[in-house]
This record gives C-alpha cells, structure tokens and sequence, in this order.
C-alpha cells in the first residue's frame, strides 16, 4: 500500500543521498533546507487530527528548519568567504554508496521493530533512520566545522522525523522548546565558526588538535 | 514560587548584558543571595509548581538545587575578586553567561516533564559555551568548539532516547503524562524493549554531558580554558545536573523491574570513567586538566554506585554532594594559583606552601576531601559503595574499581606534592585576597561538618532520593 506521506518521505531520502554526494558549501545547505522544509511538513499527512494549533506549529517549524537554519549558517560562510569544499576524509562516491548500504540496512531494521503508529506507512522509520545516521556519517566523515555542523541539524531533523511521528503525546509547547535549542545552539555554532575562521584562517578542524590528554 | 527559582536569574542574566562593570558585579552577587533564599524556602515548603506538567520539585533535585545555590553564591563572592584581579574582557557577558547559566541548570533541577529536562540542559550547554571562550585564545576557541558540538551531538542522542521512551508508553498503550514520577509510577506497565533503548540513548546522551568516558574527551579542555569560577560551576554543579537526567531515568528503570539491565551498563561505564581517569591523571601537565580528570573520576564512581544500588546508591549521592562542595573549591583555589603563579603548567608552580600560605591550605584541604582520606565525605561514600559492590557479589568491578582509585590517589597525590613543596625555596610571597580565600574554606568547612553532622531533613531528603531506586540499607 502506498500511503501518500512515503512520498513525501521518499524525497527526505533522496536529499539524505544528495548531501551526502554534494562537494560544494551552498549546495550542501540548500539539500539540507529542502530536508528541513519536507521533514517538517510530514506531521500533516500522518493520521493525526489538524488543529489550528498544529498548524501554527507546523509553520514555525517549516520557517525556523527550512529557512533560518539555513540561513544562518549561509550567513556565516558568506561573510567569512571560506573555500567552499568540504573537505571530506572519505570520499563522495564513497559516502553515496555507504548511504544507499545505510537505506537498505535501515529498511531492514525497521521490520524489525513493532511500533503501533507506523502501520500506515512503510518509509517511516526507515527514513528517520537513514536521516539520523546519515547525519552522524556526515559529522564524521567531514572535516569541514561547516559541514560538520550541516551533519549536526541533518540528525536533529532525523530524530524530528522520530519524534513527532511516533508519538502524538507531546506538547506543542514542548516542541516548541526543543526547536528553539536546536536554534540557538546552530547561532552559537556559526558563532564560533566565524572566530574559527578568523582565528586560524580556515574552518578545518584538523587545525583544532592542540590540545589533547 | 517554584518557577521563581530560575525566573529570577533568567531575568538579571539578561539585564546584566546591559549594565556596567560594576552593576553587574553587584547583580551577580543579589542574584546568588535571592536564589540561596529561594532554594532554602523550596527546601522548607516543598510546594507543587505552578505548571505541574513541567516542573516539581523532588528529593533529588532539591539536593541538587541546594547544592547549585550554596555554590553560586559562594562562587559569586569570588568572581567578584577574579574579576578584579584577572582583566577579564567583556565582562557583561561574562556575568550574564554566569547568571543564565544558574538559571538553566536550575531549570534542570525543577524540571519533571522527560522533555523540558532535556530542553533544559541542552540549555546549559548553550549558557555556558560563551564563559569558556572568554580568554578568546585559539585554544579556548577550540576548547568551545569541541565542548558545543560534542555535547550537542550527545544530548541529541538523549533526545532520541526520550522520544523513544514516549514510544515504549504508546507500545504498552499507558496514559499518562511524559513525565519522570508519573513514568515511574507506571513504569511495569511500558515496553521494556523501548523502555531499555530508551535508557541506552539517554545515557549515552547526558553521560556526554556527565563525562563518563569514552565520550568525555570535551571536559578537559573545557575545564581548563575556561576561567576559575566558570570551571567551579561546570565541575561542580553542571556534571551534577546531567547525572540527574540519568538518576531519573534509572529510577523508571528500577520502577518497571529492569534494574540489572540498567544497573550492569552504568557500572560498565563508570569503570571504564575511573580507569580512563587512572591513565590520564598520572601524565598531566597542568593543573586545572588534572583537576578536570578527578571530575571524570568522580562520576564514574557516581555511575558506578547507582549502578550496583542499594547501600552504593546511598554512597553516590554522598560522592555527588561532597564532589560539588571540595572540586569546586579545588577549581576556585586553581584561579588563585594562576593569577599567582601566571601558568596553567605544574612544572612553572611549587613552593605554595611559601608563595600563598593560604591558597596552600585550601588546596592541600580539597585534595585531603577529594581524594578520599577517612574519615572525609568522599571517602564515606566510596565506602558505602564498595560494601554494596561486596554485597551484590560484585568482585571483579569491585576489584578495578579500588585498582583505579589507588593508582589516581597516587598520581594525584605526587602532583599535588610538585606544587605545593617542590621548586626553589626562596620565592617572594604573592597577594592574596580574603574574598579569594573565603569562599573555599567555607565550601571546605562544609563538606567536613556535613562528614560528621548531617541535618535529619537531608538525610531524609537523600533517603528518599534512593528508596525508589532500591537504595537506602
């Protein structure tokens, strides 16, 4: 059965796939704006009741993931006019063949799993899996503190996807909360990414090793 | 009542990013009297919060609290003189860093809802990233870096795990609120399967934050880039504040059955803290990362005693309390030596006992406390812990676990030596000022009455802090 929210959901996948094969800075964040404006938008077509509350809630989310998010960190590298690589430890074609290994193996845990809310739609944790891990590769697999922190927001929208999909318990307030962390934590990153490069002339964290033991 | 606790700071900590040098010394010292006020009330009343949903107040987090805000307000008399002393730029920053950072973790303290506890102290890492960057060198930069990313990524993991504990609610079909005592009151009927990935996250998640090893590799350097009183607050009260997100979790754990589970991952780590501590203290350098490494050691034997329970779990909320009081005071008395002795290196220290009479005495006063002589606080408490290690039959974690801490008292002990006696013997006595003094010898003198005489309130309040986790003896 195809349910319509696995489209919505298959898109999330492929941009997963993209900013794991993107070279460039800017291309990396618009793939992960489009992620932040599709993954927000997925708790409108999961079964529950729309109130207006959900869809102001919805709203801030699109605004806040898919537009200042993004934004900032846009900001941070243009005033700093780095290069603009991303300097990876391991390479692209690698990435995207470890990201499509990660869909397959993440589609067959998800079987595994028996969680009453998912039974309408097939793509659901799978997705939130490969988003998740996704995020933690490019975090790691980047050497680039702006990808680096692109790898950061890539898994807070893959536990997003987690989190409002399975559960209709919590609050919007809450929610609301979690979003405004993530937020400010993503101004202080490009904060410190703006000293970094200034400091060192450069946003290579290989240059961040002094200290050590 | 209750959400004045950390309304109060939250307001000053903005207000002091507009106001001068001096005001703002003057605020951060209100502010620490108000929130001691506030705290000592909360602990005589114990009202319900006005958002019950959110916010209560529980034996475990009035300890915390308490301890958070004898430790500001001491820490802010310091800070006062540090400021004075130490030519710190932007300093408004600084004080409302300090003042914000109070009213986050007190937030963490009060807060009940799974969610909120996590807002909160994904909050705390926000607050205090500006005070260790606040020398503004390439290390304290990085030292920023690490600390902001590495504990984000963790405490997304703990998110994970509280999304997935909301999941282990709707498997077992409960209604009730997300909550830590309304999960723990329902707790035999979650889903252990989720319940158990639930705790895995979650401690993994705020252990990041807690410094159990292996994922503490931010907490040395950002104990030791950032200035004195910051570094008091984060190894004092902010470690603290992550170990009670897992303390509650674990409780939910005990509650629904599953307290081998939980209880056997938590000595794993705890260990493996205290034998990563063991290594790196033997070979350090400076003296504040030495300092920050008997930190990791002091929550891996937390871990270690909430994970055996029983009689350890009474010991690990003894090790919580006296930790706070004695390296706090530790990391305050390490500001002295650095603005004595103007170097971060144990090698460019010694002779203290000549240099600062009285910084010595504070000094060689918390490494007495810290490193567990009897019949101190620390040493009670390890006490407890090994004797319930015993009694669960626990031999082999028990065996590493007096390994290590005589290896750390070793190396710490000689390090301590080196600065205190070593080097040449005529060196000129360096100033010292009372109110860099004082705050220590009280945190000190409290640790050492609370060794003999514990008030029967708190001693209630710590047992019914661990009854529910199968503690008490």
């Amino acid at each position: 059965m195809i349910h319509s929210v696995d489209t919505i959901l298959s898109l999330v996948l492929l941009s997963t796939l993209f900013s794991l094969g993107s070279s460039r800075l800017p291309g990396l964040i618009k793939v992960i704006a489009f992620q932040g404006v599709v993954v927000s938008i997925v708790p409108l077509f999961i079964g529950h009741v729309i109130s207006a509350g959900a869809i102001v809630f919805t709203l801030a989310t699109l605004i806040i993931r898919g537009v200042v998010i993004p934004l900032c960190i846009y900001l941070a590298i243009k005033k700093v006019a780095i290069r603009r690589e991303v300097e990876p430890i391991v390479g692209y074609h690698a990435s995207l063949l470890a990201g499509l290994a990660l869909i397959v193996a993440a589609a067959f845990a998800g079987r595994y799993f028996d969680a009453p809310t998912l039974s309408d739609s097939a793509l659901l944790l799978p997705t939130a899996i490969t988003v998740l891990v996704g995020g933690m590769f490019l975090l790691i697999a980047r050497r680039n503190a702006i990808a680096m922190v692109l790898g950061y927001i890539m898994m807070e929208n893959g536990i997003y996807l987690v989190g409002t999909t399975f559960s209709a318990r919590a609050q919007h307030i809450v929610e609301f909360g979690i979003l405004l962390d993530v937020l400010a934590g993503v101004m202080i990153m490009a904060v410190i990414l703006q000293n970094i490069k200034q400091t060192f002339d450069d946003v290579d964290t290989a240059l961040l090793r002094t200290l050590k033991e | 009542m209750v959400e004045l606790a950390f309304l109060i700071p939250l307001i000053t900590g903005i207000a002091a990013f507009f106001l001068s040098r001096q005001h703002g010394r003057i605020l951060l010292m209100a502010t620490g009297a108000a929130h001691l006020l506030v705290s000592a009330l909360l602990w005589l009343n114990r009202p319900t919060a006005l958002f019950s949903a959110y916010f209560a107040v529980t034996p475990e987090g009035l300890l915390s609290l308490l301890v958070i805000s004898l430790l500001f307000f001491l820490i802010s008399i310091y800070t006062t003189a540090y400021l004075e002393a130490a030519d710190i730029q932007r300093e408004r920053m600084f004080t409302g860093s300090m003042l914000l950072f109070l009213a986050t973790m007190t937030m963490v303290t009060l807060s009940d809802h799974i969610i909120v506890m996590w807002i909160a102290i994904e909050a705390t890492t926000l607050a205090s990233a500006p005070l260790i960057y606040t020398h503004r060198s390439a290390a304290a930069l990085e030292a920023t870096w690490k600390y902001v990313l590495i504990c984000s990524v963790g405490i997304a993991m703990a998110l994970l795990g509280s999304v997935l504990i909301t999941v282990s609610m709707d498997v077992g079909q409960v209604d009730a609120a997300v909550s830590f005592s309304a999960l723990t009151a329902v707790a035999r009927q979650l889903d252990p399967s989720w319940l158990k990935a639930g705790f895995i996250f979650i401690l993994v998640g705020y252990g990041t934050k807690m410094g159990l090893a292996p994922m503490h590799t931010w907490l040395p350097d950002a104990h030791s880039e950032a200035p004195s009183p910051a570094s008091a607050l984060l190894s004092g009260v902010l470690l603290n504040c992550a170990y009670l997100g897992i303390f509650k979790t674990n409780k939910i754990m005990v509650a629904a059955g599953l307290e081998d589970f939980s209880g056997i991952i938590l000595i794993v780590f705890g260990l493996i803290s205290i034998m990563a501590a063991a290594t790196y203290i033997l070979k350090q350098t400076e003296y504040k990362r030495l300092l920050a490494y008997s930190s990791i050691e002091n929550m891996g034997i937390i871990a270690f005693g909430t994970g055996v329970g029983g009689l350890g779990a009474y010991g690990a909320m003894i090790c919580l309390i006296h930790h706070s009081l004695i390296k706090s005071s530790l990391f305050l008395t390490s500001g002295n030596i650095l603005l004595g002795c103007g170097s971060r290196l144990i090698a460019d220290t010694g002779n203290l006992i000549k240099r600062m009479p009285k910084t010595f005495v504070a000094l060689f006063g918390g490494f007495t406390g810290i490193s567990g002589f009897p019949p101190l606080g620390i040493f009670i408490g390890e006490l407890f812990i090994i004797m319930a290690a015993f009694r669960a039959g626990r031999y082999v974690g028990a065996a590493f676990f007096l390994l290590s801490l005589g290896v750390i008292f070793a190396g710490f002990a000689n390090h301590i030596m080196k600065i205190s006696f070593a080097g040449s013997a005529d060196v000129a006595p360096a100033p010292e000022n009372a109110c860099m003094i004082w705050p220590q010898y009280v945190l000190l003198l409290t640790s050492v009455i609370l060794c003999f005489w514990m008030p029967d309130s708190l001693y209630d309040t710590i047992m019914q802090a661990v009854t529910v986790s199968g503690g008490g003896f």
